[in-house]
């Protein structure tokens, strides 16, 4: 591959996107690719090789390749970093840029609507809030206005109703 | 009580290769000089380091430290305490008065330096200091085992291991040894971005004396850059990567495994791997001063971005030589010592100049 | 014969022996404060209190670390190794030491050959230390830097030299002879007149060289950092434009130089729409701040790609750049728009430097040895420093300088060096010494061997190959030595052995055992030498034939001798008498060399314990 026809405005790009910032600090060590326990199960997944091909400015593979969407976001590659990339905030950047152009895969499409239909991932039934009331303790309410208003698919409804305790 | 007093041209704290050499340079100059070492004895670090000569000297430096020894204890400009500790000192207008205290310990023995037995006030012209730097605590990197995981000790406790000879033939044998470089340095989650210039050098020596002692050993360097020392080494390496595995991977952690301790680290294109060795070395870095802020606030001494002491900016007449002052090796930090000396000698000859004439 | 008396000077060590049983063991009387005639001493001749020295000057005086050579073990032990040891010594004060032959006045004046920064640090140290300097340059102003300088700290330190710094503008060294005190120094613009000096800097300015990269490049799109404006960089609107910075591909460059590229890929990165790809082999951050500027330069989208050493092709008629991605797995390319190469210091040896008959050859005149670090070379009062000897440019040679010049000051003023005494009516002028002596003293002039004033470190490398006896550093020469030696071993019981021990490895080694207490076989005669370089095979076969039944010369490692070759000497000359002692009837081990660092005493120790054991079951 030529690196002529990469785009080295990528990286530069992903540094921009909130939780990006930290990507251009990487120096290869690999101490993230050790500690990655999705890269433990699944060789293809590294956290270095991600971070390379981003620097590289292989934006269409890093974008759509679907290892991304593979992290777990355990925080191991952040914690054993020297550079502090923060690579699970990196890949949440480059995540967003992917969704914004169509690469989120279905799964993602999913959670991203059950999130949006019912501000959480998990529906709240009367199973749950039995449970709950067994162990005595209150129901949950399932308000995805708020939600959807922080997405901004609805209008505030000024103030924000109270949360359970 | 009334301390007992002393005059001195120049004050050197620290018995370091640094400080000895200061001395030294500052006799050779003509100008006397009293060192104060706060440990009951002289040499610093490489007190504690092994020869790595295999077939030829491999330029560690470590038994310059003899030579120094034996040169201060025959230059009758040189007067030397150990287990003395500056606890005072303010300026004065030629200098610097400094109050000394005894510390525990110190015998008698042959050689240069005798303990300083009673509170001392010394007079003094210029300051060197010479005090070293730290060296890192693995202790500070939980990942990679150290006090934790048997079998996993500091490059400082291998040089002790190996010049006192637990390591050999006649010690402990390992059959596998890991060295992990960069332990504590190139390190900006640490707040330590520098690199420490040494144990590049000290880890592929210590790991070719392995190799000679026990010729079944294999030994591993986890790397991820190979520095720079001089002409020969440039030679060298590339022998070096026959007598040994280098490995251009930073392991992610240590942990016990059944037979020793186990270093998992990936290499690119392969799944994370953990291999067993019986014995991890953590390459540690030297850093600022551990009495930094104290020396700071003794002397005034200005620090660097870092936290290295720095004669730059700092009041007039207090200097700073070797690894104090930034990581040098010890042939480094000799010859860094020689600036300080000069610009002290200086210092003295003008500061006479202007009270005679 | 001169009557031998034993001057007793208490040191640690020593307290619980008892002077006077000494004194009657080795058969002398002991000092009691009268008229002395000849002496040893028990302690080295530094260390010794200035009553004690005043007494005995112009005395044949042998001075002995006698605590070291005695070591530890039960008093009676002691007893009689300390016997042995004062005998030993006794054996030399009796054959008369050959008094110092006190050399004529070291010349004080320094000249310092060369520009730049080394050359005016050099300058600077030697005058502030009330040196006459010459500081002879090539150009017609000091304030000329070299290409590996900062061209402001040059000027400064030029606006500091003091006035006692005679200028030789447009003047080159051409030829130099001699030792530290007694230089003749040739200059280009004295004609054929050499000048005396006793010390002499060569300082050469540094000039700026691509080394270590790759070849077939297009030289049309290479520069070198320095020759790099930034400003003549910038991208198009719609694109990116490529270059490229090598920094040590080929092979790894050193980290000043690693640094200097770090810097120029910075500069680039900043200019708009340029991608920056630095190449190397090893990141070389070694240098201060060079971690920081590694981690700007990446945070500035500066990509770095780390390739095999030698692993990186040209192609296309060297406009494309092509490597196996080590951490992809995969081959990657590159045609860069430009090529900005790393470059490193380097001097001109000058070409008197390289005639091995005036001067010996690079490698044994700077040698990358720590014992010759700071800008010593092995002959004593020359001085090499900055970019020929390949210090990195900055700070580091100011550090080089003022720790050269304190070597210098020594020599020159220290206390009076003996020379090596050279008996003409003995000398076959062969020129054996001038060749051997690995500090450039002894020279030949006009009809007799003359030796430089304040070069002579005692290694005794002369007087181990003259064949003749015609020369030796005082109290070093065959006489005293092998009287010293067989008063020694007469007195040492079976099995006798000796251990030669080199002042720089072997000797610490023994006093640092000996304080511990560390108790030697009663049979060792302990021989303490300057330099493992004294060792000839005479002197080997005489120990053999006066009883030793072995011997061990304990030496520096290869690579570590102060003289350089004094250690491989003493090897090879025991490699061959090593086989012809079985002809003679003897063990073929019976002569050992022990390669050894001052800080190796656990080594010492059971070498000694080997060589005892077979001794001990002959
Ligand atoms: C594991 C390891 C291995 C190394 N191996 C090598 C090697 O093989 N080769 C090499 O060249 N370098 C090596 N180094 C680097 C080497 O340690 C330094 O270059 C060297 O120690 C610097 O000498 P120094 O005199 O500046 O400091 P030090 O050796 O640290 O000496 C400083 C002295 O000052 C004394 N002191 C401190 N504070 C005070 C005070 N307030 N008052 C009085 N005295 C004080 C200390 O007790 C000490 O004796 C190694 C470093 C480490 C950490
Ligand atoms: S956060 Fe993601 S990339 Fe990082 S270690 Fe965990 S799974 Fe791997
Ligand atoms: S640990 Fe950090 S610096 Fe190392 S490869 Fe991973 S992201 Fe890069
Ligand atoms: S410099 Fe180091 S390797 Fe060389 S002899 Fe001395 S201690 Fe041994
Ligand atoms: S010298 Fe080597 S091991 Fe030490 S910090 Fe530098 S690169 Fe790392
Ligand atoms: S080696 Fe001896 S004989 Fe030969 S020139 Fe020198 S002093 Fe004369
Ligand atoms: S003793 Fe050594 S330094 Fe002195 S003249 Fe002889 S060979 Fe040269």
């Amino acid at each position: 591959m030529r690196l002529n026809d990469c785009d080295p405005g990528f990286k530069h790009e992903v540094a921009a996107e909130p939780g990006g910032a930290g990507i251009r600090a990487c120096f290869a060590c690999a101490a993230c690719s050790a500690r990655c326990p999705v890269g433990a199960n699944r060789p293809a997944y590294d956290p270095r090789r991600i971070i390379r091909l981003t620097l590289l400015g292989r934006r269409e593979e890093v974008l759509a390749s679907p290892l991304i969407w593979l992290c777990s976001s355990c925080y191991s590659c952040g914690e054993v970093c020297p550079q502090q990339v923060r690579f699970t905030e990196v890949l949440t950047a480059i995540k967003n840029i992917a969704a914004r152009e169509g690469h989120a895969p279905p799964s993602a499409k999913i959670t991203a609507e059950l999130l949006a239909k019912q501000g959480r991932l998990l529906e709240v039934t009367d199973f749950e809030n039995d449970k709950r009331s067994g162990l005595g303790l209150p129901p949950v309410q399932q308000r995805p206005e708020d939600f959807q208003a922080i997405l901004g698919l609805k209008p505030s409804e000024g103030e924000a109703g109270e949360e359970p305790r | 009580m009334t301390n007992a007093q002393l005059d001195t041209p120049v004050l050197i704290l620290g018995g370091g290769v640094a400080g000895l050499a200061a001395a030294v340079d500052l006799a050779r100059r003509g100008v006397a000089a009293t060192l104060i070492e706060r440990e009951p004895r002289l040499g610093g670090r490489a007190s504690q380091f092994c020869c790595k000569a295999t077939e030829a000297c491999a330029r560690c430096g470590a038994c310059r430290l003899g030579e120094l020894l034996a040169q201060a204890a025959q230059l009758p400009q040189i007067t030397i305490y150990t287990a003395a500790l500056a606890v005072a000192a303010q300026p004065q207008n030629d200098g610097w008065q400094v109050d000394l205290a005894p510390q525990p310990g110190g015998e008698i023995g042959p050689g240069a330096g005798r303990p300083l037995r009673e509170r001392t006030t010394l007079n003094t012209q210029a300051v060197i200091l010479a005090v070293g730097g730290g060296a890192f605590n693995p202790a500070g990197k939980t990942r990679f085992g150290h006090g934790r995981v048997q079998g996993v000790f500091s490059a400082l406790e291998l040089e002790a291991m190996l010049s006192q000879g637990a390591l050999g033939p006649d010690g402990l044998a390992p059959a596998k040894v890991a060295f992990i470089q960069c332990v504590g340095s190139r390190d900006a989650s640490l707040g330590r971005l520098w690199c420490s210039r040494v144990c590049c050098g000290y880890a592929l020596r210590m790991g070719r004396v392995i190799r000679k002692l026990l010729p079944d050993s294999e030994v591993t360097f986890f790397h991820m850059d190979v520095q720079d020392y001089g002409r020969a080494w440039e030679d060298e390496l590339p022998l070096m990567r026959h007598q040994m595995r280098f490995v251009r991977a930073m392991p992610g952690e240590v942990t016990a495994g059944d037979g020793g301790p186990q270093v998992t680290y990936a290499l690119a294109g392969e799944q994370a791997q953990k291999e067993g060795f019986d014995l991890v070395v953590l390459s540690v870095g030297l850093g600022p001063p551990n009495g930094a802020s104290a020396l700071g606030e003794l002397f005034g001494a200005a620090k660097d971005d870092d936290g290295f002491l720095t004669a730059d900016g700092g009041p007039a007449g207090v200097f700073v030589a070797g690894a104090a002052a930034g990581p040098r090796s010890l042939n480094e930090s000799i010859v860094h010592a020689g600036l300080a000396a000069s610009a002290a000698a200086v210092r003295v000859a003008s500061l006479t100049e202007a009270r005679h004439g | 014969m001169a009557k031998l008396s034993l001057l007793w000077v208490d040191t640690p060590g020593l307290e619980d022996l008892d002077p006077a049983l000494v004194a009657k063991a080795a058969g002398m009387a002991l000092d009691q404060g009268g008229l002395l005639e000849a002496a040893v001493v028990t302690t080295s001749q530094e260390q010794a209190p200035a009553a004690v020295r005043q007494r005995l000057m112009g005395l044949p005086v042998a001075w002995l670390e006698l605590a070291a050579e005695v070591g530890g073990g039960p008093e009676a032990h002691r007893l009689a190794r300390a016997a042995v040891a004062v005998s030993r010594a006794a054996g030399r004060a009796a054959k008369g030491t050959l008094p110092p032959v006190y050399a004529p006045q070291p010349a004080q004046s320094v000249l310092v050959a060369g520009a730049g920064y080394s050359a005016l640090a050099a300058a600077w140290e030697a005058a502030a230390m009330g040196h006459p300097v010459t500081l002879a340059t090539p150009f017609d102003s000091v304030d000329q830097a070299g290409a590996d300088d900062d061209p402001e700290a040059v000027s400064l330190l030029a606006a500091q030299l003091p006035a006692q710094v005679d200028l030789a503008p447009n003047s080159e060294l051409t030829r130099l002879t001699g030792a530290a005190g007694g230089f003749n120094a040739w200059l280009s613009t004295n004609g054929d007149a050499p000048q005396t000096y006793g010390a002499v800097f060569l300082a050469p300015s540094g000039e700026l060289v691509v080394g270590c990269e790759v070849d077939g490049l297009d030289p049309a799109l290479c520069r070198p950092v320095s020759g790099l404006n930034p400003e003549d960089f910038a991208g198009p609107e719609d694109g990116w434009l490529h270059v490229a910075v090598l920094a040590g591909t080929a092979e790894a460059v050193p980290s000043y130089s690693f640094s200097a590229a770090m810097q120029a890929a910075l500069a680039l990165a900043e200019r708009p729409k340029v991608q920056v790809s630095l190449l190397f082999s090893e990141a070389r951050v070694a240098a201060p701040g060079g971690e920081k500027l590694f981690r700007d330069c990446r945070e500035a989208g500066v990509l770095a790609v780390r390739v095999g050493p030698g692993k990186l092709e040209v192609r296309q008629g060297g406009r494309e750049l092509a490597w196996a991605d080590p951490l992809l797995g995969e081959e990657l390319e590159l045609a860069p728009a430009a090529i900005v190469l790393a470059e490193q210091a380097t001097a001109a040896r000058p070409a008197w430097l390289d005639n091995d008959l005036l001067v010996k050859p690079w490698d044994e005149l700077v040698p990358d040895n720590p014992r010759l670090a700071g800008g010593r070379t092995s002959r004593t009062g020359l001085f090499i420093t900055g970019a020929l000897r390949g210090t990195s440019p900055g700070e580091a040679r100011r550090d080089e300088a003022a720790s050269a010049a304190a070597a210098m000051h020594q020599a020159l003023t220290g206390k009076v060096v003996p020379m090596p005494a050279v008996r003409d009516n003995f000398c076959a002028s062969c020129l054996t010494c001038v060749r051997t002596c690995p500090h450039g003293v002894p020279r030949y002039t006009v009809d007799h061997i003359q030796c430089a004033p304040a070069g002579c470190v005692a290694c005794g490398a002369c007087a181990a190959e003259c064949p003749a006896e015609a020369i030796a550093p005082p109290s070093w020469g065959n006489p005293e030595m092998f009287s010293s030696l067989e008063w020694g071993l007469a007195l040492a019981p079976e099995p006798k052995m000796v251990l030669f021990a080199c002042a720089a490895s072997g000797m610490p080694a023994v006093t640092s055992l000996s304080a511990q207490g560390h108790q030697w076989p009663a049979g060792l005669v302990i021989y303490p030498l300057v330099c493992a370089a004294r060792m000839s095979q005479l002197l080997l076969l005489r120990a053999l034939e006066m009883g030793a039944q072995r011997v061990l010369v304990a030496g520096c490692h290869p690579g570590n001798c102060r003289s350089i070759t004094g250690n491989h000497k003493a090897m090879a000359k025991i490699a061959s008498l090593s086989g012809e002692l079985a002809a003679l009837g003897l063990p073929t081990d019976a002569l050992e060399f022990l390669p050894l660092a001052s800080n190796q005493t656990r080594e010492l120790a059971s070498a000694v314990r080997a060589m005892a054991q077979k001794a001990g079951e002959e």
